[in-house]
């Protein structure tokens, strides 16, 4: 059996699809609460089944609240006992060396939409430049994610607050929070959408889709797809004489 | 069309200016505080002139238009005209008092109420509608200046009026925009040229016209993922290939 390298704890993996779990409810129900034909993302038939569905328009809302609020509080229970963690991914997924990130970026693009015979004939070495602990790809969306998330979650609360504490003239923060919400959402659901293909769909990230479940990934994935974490992981263990990875 | 349209056909030249339509609606509504779901607006007497001059009230409220404006700016439809009574409604447990509708509304017939701190506005008394009877500023107007019913049904005393052709009838309307009014005078009425142009807040004009944009975002990422996907299945996975490459 090859050798595993360590990239997810339990409670990593427990939060990610507690997470996926929530944004899936949140967008259901969150979509189906904008009711306006200037608006309606996927048409007016939608608000109007799933309010007929669940009640109305205020049991809808309701669930959405609940769900947003168990969301935002595991989040921050999670982040205040993993500061650790959450500190190592924010690093992780800010630090952007362009270059060679973009370059990445750029030439996995084609390569998955076209083609690498077309990426050669663009005159492009078709070689991936190394990765860190995510590659470019995971980092944008999860920069996306993070910076959304806070978005989304404020301008959630601010509109929670907005008959319990707001009086007529705050309003307009309110109706900000609206416009904010909504388009934080769309450019974050636009990111899932590749991110779900490339997770789980795509066969070529198998490996790394398996370690949302068992935690690792094996040693030739690693190597390939996060070749510079794979040094990084190799040389601490040999510095410290673990060798088991 | 809707099946319905409650409304109201008021003869203003009855209106002696008592406000006890704006009296009893605030008891039968709970209105607080300075606020006031109806009106009575007042010309100004002209002394200008040598005819003597003469004073005309004009009892209002939310008119249950065909074109809310209104309604256009709630984002999630919490304020929408039921179609059942032609009524223009707030569906309170969803309303979250953004306040967007308030300043949407060219006639000022809306107001966000301090205490539930969600938009209000006449609704037609439902719960003495429900007990049969007039809402509580037709019930209360010693002059019966205001006619309450269904101008769809001809058995009305509010269809009568508006269709008998005895009087010519008479909206306010905002020149700027005309919601189409279902608030009708006998008549004429005055003054005129109270309205304000309906404001959308510029967060929900942003929302609108951000909408396209998030669409085609999100389009062209399923755009993109549609043609990994295709490649996936049609030329098979490019990973496998690239892999000879970097052995």
């Amino acid at each position: 059996m090859t050798r595993q390298f360590k990239r997810h704890d339990r409670s990593d993996i427990f939060m990610h699809w507690f997470n996926a779990a929530c944004w899936i409810i949140l967008l259901v129900t969150g979509v189906g609460l904008i009711g306006n034909p200037d608006l309606d993302p996927v048409g007016s038939w939608y608000p109007r089944t799933l309010r007929a569905l669940v009640g109305g328009g205020a049991n809808l809302l309701n669930i959405h609240l609940a769900v947003g609020f168990i969301w935002i509080f595991a989040f921050v229970g999670y982040l205040a006992i993993n500061a650790r963690g959450a500190l190592f991914f924010l690093r992780e997924i800010f630090m952007v060396s362009p270059a060679r990130d973009m370059g990445w970026m750029i030439r996995k693009m084609v390569i998955m939409t076209l083609g690498p015979k077309v990426l050669r004939k663009l005159g492009m070495n078709p070689d991936l430049p190394a990765q860190g602990f995510y590659n470019m790809g995971q980092k944008a969306f999860a920069q996306a994610s993070v910076v959304g998330g806070v978005i989304i979650a404020v301008t959630g609360i601010i509109m929670f607050l907005s008959d319990k504490v707001f009086t007529a003239q705050g309003t307009w923060i309110v109706s900000w929070s609206i416009t904010l919400h909504f388009v934080a959402v769309g450019l974050v659901f636009a990111g899932l959408l590749v991110h779900i293909y490339m997770a789980a769909i795509s066969p070529e990230e198998r490996p790394g889709f398996k370690s949302m479940f068992t935690g690792s990934v094996p040693e030739d994935y690693a190597r390939h797809h996060h070749g510079l974490w794979y040094d990084s992981v190799k040389s601490e263990n040999a510095s410290t004489g673990d060798e088991t990875g | 069309m809707t099946k319905k349209q409650l409304a109201m056909v008021i003869d203003s030249g009855a209106c002696i200016d008592c406000k006890a339509c704006v009296i009893s609606c605030k008891v039968a509504n709970k209105v607080p505080g300075a606020f006031s779901r109806n009106w009575i607006k007042e010309q100004a007497p002209d002394f200008s002139g040598t005819a003597r001059p003469s004073m005309h009230f004009q009892p209002g409220a939310c008119m249950h238009c065909d074109t809310p404006t209104c309604v256009a700016a709630c984002p999630t439809g919490a304020t929408y005209k039921d179609l059942e009574t032609g009524i223009v409604e707030i569906d309170k447990g969803l309303c979250i008092g953004c306040g967007n509708c308030i300043p949407a509304c060219p006639y000022g017939a809306r107001y966000r109420n301090p205490e539930t701190c969600k938009a209000d506005k006449c609704d037609y008394c439902p719960e003495r509608r429900a007990a049969g009877l007039p809402p509580a500023c037709v019930d209360t107007c010693p002059t019966k200046a205001r006619v309450f019913g269904d101008i769809n049904d001809p058995m009305s005393e509010a269809h009568q009026l508006l269709k008998s052709g005895k009087n010519p009838i008479v909206t306010v309307v905002n020149e700027v925009t005309d919601t189409k009014p279902n608030m009708y005078y006998l008549d004429k009425t005055a003054p005129g040229d109270w309205t304000e142009p309906a404001v959308v807040p510029a967060s929900m004009t942003a929302m609108k016209q951000l909408t396209p944009l998030v669409k085609g975002i999100v389009g062209l990422s399923g755009l993109g993922v549609l043609a990994m996907l295709g490649r996936q299945l049609l030329v098979g996975d490019s990973h496998e290939q690239e892999e000879n490459h970097h052995d």
